[in-house]
């Protein structure tokens, strides 16, 4: 049991070495796209309450 | 590889990059390894040159996965809705049931109203600008109605825009632009965008306040005006091609009730300001009309991102770009005219980007009108 762990550990760790931190960033995607508005707009009603209801 | 999906604009801020792709009009941001990794991609012609690149910096053992996502970041860059297309919808003199008239900048206005409902979307924010000059003769007429659900605006009695009437900030912001364009004797295809916050000048720069719904931004910016600056826009500020300046939009500073108590004592006459009961769950509405600036337009020299929290105590920090960007451009109508997105990120590479936070009225008032004071000491 205990070796089990123990070589489990290595592992993970080789794993993280191999990754590489470019690897890493594309894996969990440290970026964000914003999409502007299609058309010019005023503050949009809050949730619930929209008086067109 | 792949270089049709290409950035065709990019800025360095600090640790970070914006990217901007013309197909779809994306802003991108993205730090430092994330670009160099995307450049090695973009300027490899085969799978073997773009390993060999990123071997020599990384030990990677799986390139393809990388290929993958680099792929897929580059589609999703690239992938654009489809734009709303308005409704085709005939004009009806019918729906003329209520006649109001506005002097703006010395042009009449007349826009007719179907309901009092459909009056509340702008009425309120012009209500300042009301005049019954006679006889009417307003080279500019607007009708705004519901019909079928739809929304629509005309101008002219040509059809400028029609939307679900459930989306009538659309209606609001649509307005303003043709407002914008008549007042300040410009096309549509003239502005950079129209960005969601309030921008207000010491009458010699502006700055932009940026903040989502409920932040204080509008409610800062009241203040600030109380206390001698100029409020250039509320709510919608555009930006103009020719000058990348901010001009001046004249609706009225738009007010939550959750503001009353903090607005009362500093802004004259507020208690007789009339209640505006629009959004049921927002509460009543209070519009602050606000002097005209003495020039039509200003450089805006920063954004600050306005954060209110019940007490907490004043503090102005450096805001990084992602920040700003992630609340300012998903509220924000930004032109898709290469021009245009270059000017954008050209202002932005050289705007100072702040964050305050406050609750204290005095102090956020000192605090913003040091920031003026340094933005002065520039020239």
């Amino acid at each position: 049991m205990k070796k089990d762990n123990h070589t489990d550990k290595i592992t993970r760790k080789d794993a993280l070495k191999k990754m590489g931190k470019y690897a890493a960033l594309t894996a969990i995607g440290t970026f964000v796209i914003l999409n502007p508005q299609k058309s010019q707009a005023q503050s949009p009603p809050d949730p619930g309450g929209n008086p067109f209801d | 590889m792949n270089n049709k999906l290409a950035p065709t604009y990019q800025r360095m801020f600090g640790k970070y990059w914006v990217l901007w792709y013309f197909k779809s009009n994306n802003y991108s941001v993205i730090e430092t390894e994330f670009k160099t990794l995307l450049d090695f991609y973009l300027h490899s012609d085969t799978l073997d040159e773009f390993s060999a690149k990123i071997s020599s910096v990384d030990d990677v053992s799986d390139v393809k996965t990388v290929v993958n996502n680099l792929d897929t970041y580059l589609e999703s860059c690239n992938a654009s809705s489809a734009p709303q297309l308005d409704a085709s919808q005939p004009y009806k003199t019918s729906k003329r049931h209520i006649e109001r008239q506005y002097r703006i900048k010395d042009k009449l206005i007349t826009i007719f109203y179907d309901t009092d409902l459909v009056e509340k979307t702008i009425h309120p924010s012009l209500a300042h600008l009301e005049t019954n000059a006679q006889p009417k003769k307003s080279a500019i007429t607007f009708d705004l109605y519901t019909d079928n659900g739809q929304l629509n605006l005309f101008k002219n009695q040509q059809l400028i825009t029609s939307v679900p009437q459930r989306d009538y900030n659309l209606v609001q912001g649509k307005f303003i632009m043709q407002l914008l364009t008549v007042i300040h004797a410009k096309e549509e295809s003239d502005w950079i965008g129209t960005f969601h916050g309030s921008t207000v000048s010491d009458g010699t720069n502006s700055v932009l306040f940026i903040g989502k719904s409920g932040k204080g931004k509008s409610t800062l910016c009241a203040l600030l005006a109380a206390r001698g600056f100029e409020l250039l826009a509320d709510d919608v500020s555009p930006m103009l091609s020719d000058n990348s300046h901010i001009y001046h939009n004249p609706t009225a500073i738009s007010i939550k009730e959750g503001a009353f108590g903090t607005l009362q004592p500093m802004v004259p006459g507020f208690d007789d300001l009339p209640i505006t009961l629009f959004n049921t769950t927002k509460g009543s509405l209070k519009h602050i009309p606000t002097k005209s600036p003495n020039k039509d337009n200003y450089p805006c020299k920063a954004i600050i991102m306005v954060n209110y929290e019940p007490n907490s105590k004043t503090q102005l920090e450096s805001a990084s770009v992602k920040e700003i960007l992630e609340t300012l451009i998903p509220d924000s109508w930004l032109s898709n005219h290469p021009k245009h997105a270059e000017q954008f990120l050209d202002w932005l590479v050289a705007t100072p980007l702040y964050q305050i936070t406050y609750s204290d009225t005095e102090r956020v008032i000192e605090t913003i009108s040091a920031v003026f004071n340094g933005l002065e000491d520039k020239y």
